[in-house]
């Protein structure tokens, strides 16, 4: 390894906003910032719980009296954040999952959705019935899925219906390799791969597809937030059964529609995460079993960005850290509330972009990867040699500029988001360097191992574990042991406990893919799903649709305040 | 043959240092001289004076089962009166204190007998029966693993470990559990921040070039660059490419 240089600081611009003077001095004033009035937001929750106390006649939120004893926070800056490659600046508060509807509709997008295959059932209505299907029968039939999906009647008489103002985000689309039966579908209903593709892209993904026709369903975001996530296929298969037995004027006892549901609920249907064991107690559907390699098709951010596999793995691990951390961790498995401080760590102030991007010109440089034109060919052979030369130099260069920038040091002033972020870089270095996502694991383990030694310090006890042990099974694929980065998932052993991990793994396996220029990492099906311009979260903006909702300007669906008194 | 330990890799002053700390053949550089007293104020796990609460009684009393084990282990002072498990945590600034987590946790292992330490990116607990913990949170004060404006005694709210030095040149604690007051450093307050009655002296901050030259981090700033650690390095990265090896394909 030999150190670069690099003139262009991405984390300058946030660091020179956030702290007032010298960025790169060792010294600063405390305890004269005001306390909490330094912070706009915490004024507005003493205000807002002031006015709730009053009518509800309970206390709530007292941090005068409360935290410490008396003391609040703030005796230090109160910072704000600029959410990675945004420029929007946002208080930390707003970057909980609870304050910001965007990060909130992220995950009810994946959980509202499955795939359901069409091919089985149509066989079952040419050859177990003799029906005639048609582009204009399937188009029939989606005009009738579209009404009922939400919620509305189709065969019975008398029956209670959703309001369509309050599921107005569920609908049903359709997607196929085969241009020429997409396009004698109705527009409204298609998945246009070759628009929504850059060409290559389109190309790839239509020829794994085929001749297969299969249905994006997303069910009302209400409904699975009220239910959970296992409730999305259930949900889905009535409502195609009901279509089809609509649509091809069959016998609603008749056995064929059996065939259909078996179809819909399982032969048929692509959840968008495996159930989970007794021991964590989750249905399909529900961020404990999203594979990373299908997290990484989720994720549009090659799509938009295809020639910036960097970016598109910044992207991802923004979404992913606020899913796999914020969400799933951090209040499905904890319970707890603090989980935010240390996953956004990996997607503001550009810290982990500027530490990538240092890998990016690393690779270039020294081993002549063109990774703005992600392509098979250059991809370096991950001998151990070169994934060791690749990790400790990120790693190096990320310590030093901690060191050089000590507001940095204080902007992430836990070990756990500084080993995150310096491990993810060097992770995602190697990773697009390879076209091996193993490689790009096994570097992260190197980084996190270097980590430790440099400063005598990593992450805290459940943080660090998997860290610790983690090299030994980053190339492992005895059962139990090991596996492919992209069929690893948020709970796979070691991977199932701790903070600051799992976005960046799942980038990982995404990396490896988007450095090689492929359409996607794992599931054709997922990603075209999720190119799906309708959805209300835009999945090749993660970053930016959180910088909305944290502005309060994201509108999620599922809202129910149409049918409670106006305020 | 018997084992010798090498206590870590390392031709930097940095790794010197830290092999000295750790070694129990060489003793610690006596620093300052907090006393007995001051110590059990600044724990705050009992009054000074008082008895040691017990958690059960002196082992010579309870009747202790036939163990082989048992016969092996003599139990250490705490142990044998039935003493509490109480606890000392510091936090070390990453601006060059002396010791810093892992490297606390490493040199404890080697000296102190009947020890439970936890490490974390600040800061560092270490738990034990509490006259031990007493005797041995002299060692962690007194000598030179302890800087009084970059090593802090801290329970509960940590904070500052990463963070700039105050102008003063102590490092931040929200709660100024200790203050510079006349030229040294002063606690106000016990390690879980309650205050105390009589305020204790641990001494005179010690200048930039002694931290430089006896710390135990690397820092390129204002010390020694990992990367200038050449030997260092490539240990880490054998043991990373040991463990990966085995864990593809265990054999020897």
């Amino acid at each position: 390894m030999a150190k670069i240089e690099r003139a262009q600081k991405l984390f300058l611009k946030s660091l020179k906003e956030k702290f007032a003077g010298d960025i790169a001095g060792t010294k600063t004033g405390y305890y004269n910032f005001d306390n909490l009035n330094q912070s706009a937001r915490k004024k507005e929750f003493i205000a807002a719980g002031k006015k709730i106390e009053a009518k509800r006649g309970v206390s709530m939120y007292d941090p005068y009296r409360c935290h410490l004893g008396g003391l609040p926070m703030g005796q230090r800056q109160l910072m704000t954040y600029e959410i990675s490659g945004t420029g929007t600046f946002v208080e930390g508060d707003d970057l909980h999952f609870v304050n910001n509807p965007a990060m909130q509709q992220m995950w009810d997008d994946i959980r509202r959705t499955v795939i359901v295959g069409m091919d089985l059932a149509h066989n079952t209505l040419q050859k177990r019935l003799g029906k005639e299907i048609t582009p204009e029968t399937i188009s029939e039939y989606l005009h009738i899925v579209n009404h009922a999906m939400p919620g509305a009647a189709v065969v019975q008489e008398h029956m209670v219906e959703t309001h369509p103002s309050v599921v107005d985000d569920c609908y049903v689309k359709v997607f196929t390799g085969d241009s020429e039966l997409a396009d004698s579908i109705e527009k409204q209903f298609v998945l246009d791969i070759n628009k929504l593709f850059p060409a290559k892209q389109a190309e790839a993904l239509q020829a794994e597809v085929g001749k297969a026709l299969w249905q994006a369903i997303h069910i009302p975001t209400i409904v699975s937030r009220t239910c959970d996530g296992g409730t999305t296929s259930r949900w889905s298969a009535m409502q195609i059964g009901m279509s089809f037995i609509t649509a091809y004027r069959m016998c609603a006892g008749e056995a064929a529609v059996a065939d259909l549901s078996y179809a819909a609920k399982h032969a048929g249907v692509i959840q968008m995460a495996n159930h989970l064991p007794a021991r964590r107690a989750r249905g399909p559907n529900e961020p404990g079993g999203i594979i990373f390699g299908d997290f990484s098709d989720m994720i549009q951010a090659n799509r938009k960005y295809p020639n910036d596999p960097c970016r598109a793995s910044l992207e991802q691990v923004a979404a992913g850290a606020m899913l796999f951390d914020q969400i799933w961790l951090g209040s499905y498995m904890s319970g707890g509330v603090g989980f935010t401080q240390y996953a956004t760590a990996a997607y503001t102030d550009n810290i982990l972009d500027e530490f990538t991007y240092y890998g990016m010109d690393y690779i270039k440089d020294k081993y002549k990867v063109d990774w703005q034109n992600p392509n098979t060919k250059d991809k370096i052979k991950p001998t151990q040699d070169i994934v060791n030369d690749i990790g400790t130099e990120v790693t190096l260069n990320g310590m030093e500029q901690y060191e050089q920038f000590p507001t940095m040091l204080e902007d992430h002033f836990g070990g756990s988001q500084r080993a995150s972020v310096l491990a993810a870089a060097a992770g995602l270095t190697a990773s697009i360097a390879t076209g091996n996502s193993n490689a790009g694991l096994n570097s992260w383990y190197l980084s996190m191992l270097l980590h430790k030694d440099g400063w005598s310090r990593l992450g805290f006890f459940g943080y660090d574990l998997q860290d610790q042990c983690g090299s030994t099974n980053s190339l492992s694929f005895r059962s139990d042991e090991g596996c492919i980065g992209e069929f690893r998932g948020p709970n796979y052993p070691n991977y199932a406990m701790n903070v600051g991990h799992q976005g960046e793994y799942a980038a990982i396996a995404g990396s490896a893919h988007w450095g090689r220029g492929d359409a996607f990492a794992l599931s054709p099906l997922i990603k075209i799903t999720f190119a799906d311009p309708s959805l209300p979260f835009d999945f090749s903006e993660p970053r930016k649709m959180f910088a909305k909702g944290a502005l309060r300007e994201f509108e999620a669906a599922g809202e129910r305040t149409l049918l409670m008194p106006a305020k | 043959m018997a084992y010798t330990p090498q206590y870590g890799p390392g031709t930097s002053v940095v790794s010197e240092n830290r092999r000295k700390q750790m070694n129990p053949k060489l003793a610690f550089e006596k620093m300052r001289d907090v006393n007995d007293s001051d110590i059990v104020l600044l724990l705050g796990h009992r009054a000074p004076g008082s008895a040691y609460p017990t958690a059960h009684p002196p082992l010579a009393e309870q009747g202790e089962p036939d163990c082989p084990i048992r016969k092996i282990v003599a139990p250490t002072g705490g142990a044998a009166a039935g003493d509490r498990v109480r606890y000392i945590q510091l936090v070390d600034s990453m601006q060059n204190a002396p010791c810093h987590p892992y490297q606390r946790t490493y040199v404890e292992c080697y000296r102190y007998r009947g020890i439970d330490p936890g490490t974390l990116s600040g800061r560092q607990i270490v738990e034990c029966r509490e006259r031990d913990l007493e005797k041995i949170s002299e060692d962690l004060i007194n000598t030179n693993l302890f800087d009084p404006a970059r090593t802090s005694l801290r329970g509960a709210t940590v904070h500052g470990h990463s963070l700039r030095l105050a102008e003063d040149g102590m490092m931040f604690d929200m709660l100024q559990r200790c203050v510079l007051d006349g030229g040294t450093v002063k606690y106000v307050k016990n390690q879980i921040g309650e205050p105390l009655d009589k305020k204790v002296d641990v001494g005179k901050m010690m200048d930039d070039a002694w931290l430089k030259a006896n710390t135990t981090i690397f820092h390129s700033l204002v010390g020694t660059p990992f990367r200038d650690d050449a030997e260092y390095i490539e240990y880490v990265q054998r043991i990373h490419s040991l463990r990966t090896k085995y864990g593809f394909m265990p054999v020897e």
